[in-house]
């Protein structure tokens, strides 16, 4: 199957303003096939959105990359010239924002915002932005509309137009739905789903929800720490999750209480990146832990579609 | 609307502070012996200082109505008069060094924001810093030295010996040549402050999310720097604007009097120092009506730059 996206070995560092520098991204390897939606879900600081910001090649100016390969449509990306990467940007890849109050600009109406993103010239541009408008759940007034005046909801839905625009065979949706109420939020995966149907989109879903990425996605990725923990369809990572850590996920979602349980957390805190536990960067807070996981990083094992990176099915060692 | 309360506070509360410290212009007066008691109590009258200050302040603001302003103690002429005289070379010099300060001060303030952390940068910020630490004064006798010495430039007046015979149009370039040195003091003291402050909005508006957007859309630097920086780092500077202009009348006072360019500096110094009432009260009318005319003029500039603003 054809890879609409392809991300092998990628390491991130982060150099902080002062003190030595650190792997925020520790060797992620990650793929979309076409027409697939993958979520990649994991608590704050665990690195989605540098994973995100790393596709689009759009890192902060304090991050780096170190390593690894970014291949979009099976096309290495890692070397190309920022000229080069622009015309891929929006046009091959796109991607919305977690707030899309702060990510549009204030000072221009929504609809010339849309326009600008339209590649090449041509007639019929306008037209062609109104009717992707409409198809986003917008009216046509809101074209000549400042982002000011449009609710969250409709602000995300003129992000995702612009995202859309020029018909990009993947989009990488980094917490779309956060800033937004629930049921705004609701009407925006839906939205979405839509889309990936209509278009053909392969989609990377960034979610720290992982009853929302089980919702929404084929499959799923765990990160913790900066590497991908464990990788597998939704259905499995709901009803048999293999890593310790999406284990204890799941089972604080709160569709598995019944009415007066306590509700459940996963005690601890995601590590520091300047200071990451020796051995498996989870053990801190793992109940299964063993003698291994003091000393070893456990390397990536597999396990049907999928992987997990847990000396519970082997001992197989990071290198 | 709220500007003519404003205007009427403002003119009572100077009028009645300047009138609060002891004494008047007919003070100095008194030491002079030649001068009778009498004659000084009647000059007193005449111009209705022995009334208490309400009533004065009646008397003038009445005056002002009848778009009189007084006469002026020192000189024995209309304060209109007066400072018909020296408005011209005052708005002259402003005009000038506003308009060069700005025309140089924007572009280099982006252009630096865009080289952040390279060595461009780094050089004009250092120069900006000298400018910002010398002070307006030093940088007026600096350039006086100079002229003087080089004979570049002409120094001092507003007109050289031949003006008399000269054309009109050779009156124009004589008049522009003294007030070169004057305006280039003034916008070198300017120059820095409004530079760095370009800088900082330019990179503030480059670290906003929009712009991550606008490179996720692939637009080009030159378009994401022109069309999505610029337009909102230039809605701060707006309000700076409208300050600067509310400060065309006083703020080249010191660059006037050290480059002796006969302005409104040296008139309303003197003015405040011989405690020439109506004279300072004009003065202070003028300021206070340009404070109110430059916030105008910038809350009209931002409606229509921003529409946050135009549509609230």
């Amino acid at each position: 199957m054809e890879k609409m996206l392809e991300i092998k070995k990628l390491e991130v560092s982060f150099r902080p303003a002062v003190g030595e520098s650190v792997k925020i991204l520790r060797g992620v390897n990650l793929s979309v096939g076409k027409n697939e939606s993958l979520a990649l879900a994991g608590e704050s600081g665990s690195g989605k959105t540098v994973t995100a910001r790393a596709v689009m090649k759009l890192l902060p100016n304090n991050m780096n990359f170190e390593k690894g390969e970014i291949l979009i449509r099976d096309r290495n990306v890692m070397n190309l010239k920022e000229q080069e990467f622009r015309k891929i940007r929006g046009k091959d890849v796109s991607m919305i924002f977690q707030e899309p109050s702060s990510y549009l600009n204030p000072v221009f109406t929504a609809g010339s915002q849309v326009l600008e993103a339209v590649k090449g010239d041509g007639p019929g541009r306008k037209e062609r932005t109104i009717k992707l408008l409409n198809e986003v759940g917008l009216k046509e007034n809101v074209f000549y509309q400042y982002p000011h005046q449009l609710s969250g909801g409709m602000q995300q839905r003129v992000m995702i137009a612009m995202a859309l625009i020029n018909n990009p065979g993947l989009l990488i949706a980094d917490e779309p739905t956060t800033a937004l109420d629930v049921t705004t939020a609701y009407g925006i995966v839906e939205l979405l789903k839509e889309m990936m149907e209509k278009h053909g989109l392969s989609m990377l879903f960034i979610t720290h929800d992982i009853s929302l990425a089980v919702n929404f996605a084929n499959m799923i990725a765990v990160m913790y720490a900066g590497r991908i923990v464990e990788l597998a369809g939704a259905g499995e990572i709901l009803n048999s999750p293999l890593h310790p850590y999406t284990e204890m996920l799941v089972s604080c979602l709160p569709e598995k209480y019944k009415s007066g349980d306590k509700i459940k957390t996963i005690e601890g805190k995601v590590p520091d990146f300047r200071d990451l536990p020796k051995g498996c960067s989870f053990h801190p807070r793992c109940p299964y832990k063993k003698e291994i996981c003091l000393r070893e990083e456990p390397g990536e094992m597999k396990r049907g579609e999928g992987i997990v990176r847990c000396f519970k099915y082997g001992d197989f060692v990071e290198a | 609307m709220q500007f003519i309360p404003l205007l009427f506070g403002m003119t009572f509360i100077s009028f009645v502070i300047i009138q609060l410290a002891p004494g008047d212009y007919f003070t100095q007066l008194q030491m002079n012996p030649e001068i009778s008691p009498q004659t000084i109590e009647s000059m007193r009258r005449n111009f209705g200082l022995d009334k208490p200050v309400i009533a004065q302040y009646f008397y003038w603001l009445g005056n002002l109505a009848r778009f009189n302003l007084g006469e002026s103690f020192s000189y024995h002429v209309p304060v209109s008069f007066l400072i018909g005289q020296k408005l011209k070379n005052t708005l002259a010099l402003s005009v000038f060094s506003i308009f060069f300060t700005w025309l140089i001060a924007i572009p280099l303030g982006v252009y630096s924001a865009i080289k952040e952390g390279r060595w461009q940068e780094k050089m004009m910020s250092f120069f900006a810093y000298i400018g910002i630490s010398i002070p307006s004064f030093l940088i007026a006798m600096l350039l006086v030295f100079f002229a003087a010495r080089t004979m570049v430039l002409p120094v001092g007046g507003t007109t050289s010996v031949f003006y008399i015979n000269a054309t009109g149009w050779e009156k124009f370039i004589d008049y522009l040549k003294h007030l070169l040195l004057p305006g280039i003091a003034l916008t070198l003291a300017e120059i820095g402050w409004l530079y760095r402050l370009m800088k900082n909005n330019f990179l503030e508006a480059l670290g906003s999310p929009y712009i991550v957007t606008a490179h996720a859309k692939g637009l080009s630097d030159g378009r994401i720097y022109f069309r999505h920086a610029l337009r909102n780092a230039v809605n701060p500077m707006i309000t700076i604007f409208g300050y600067t202009l509310s400060s065309v009348l006083s703020g080249a006072a010191l660059v006037e009097i050290i480059t002796n360019w006969p302005g409104m500096g040296r008139l309303i110094l003197d003015a405040v120092l011989s405690r020439d009432l109506y004279l300072v009260m004009a003065s202070l009318l003028i300021g206070g009506v340009l404070l109110i005319l430059g916030n105008l003029v910038a809350d009209i500039l931002i409606a229509a730059a921003d529409p946050r603003v135009r549509l609230r």
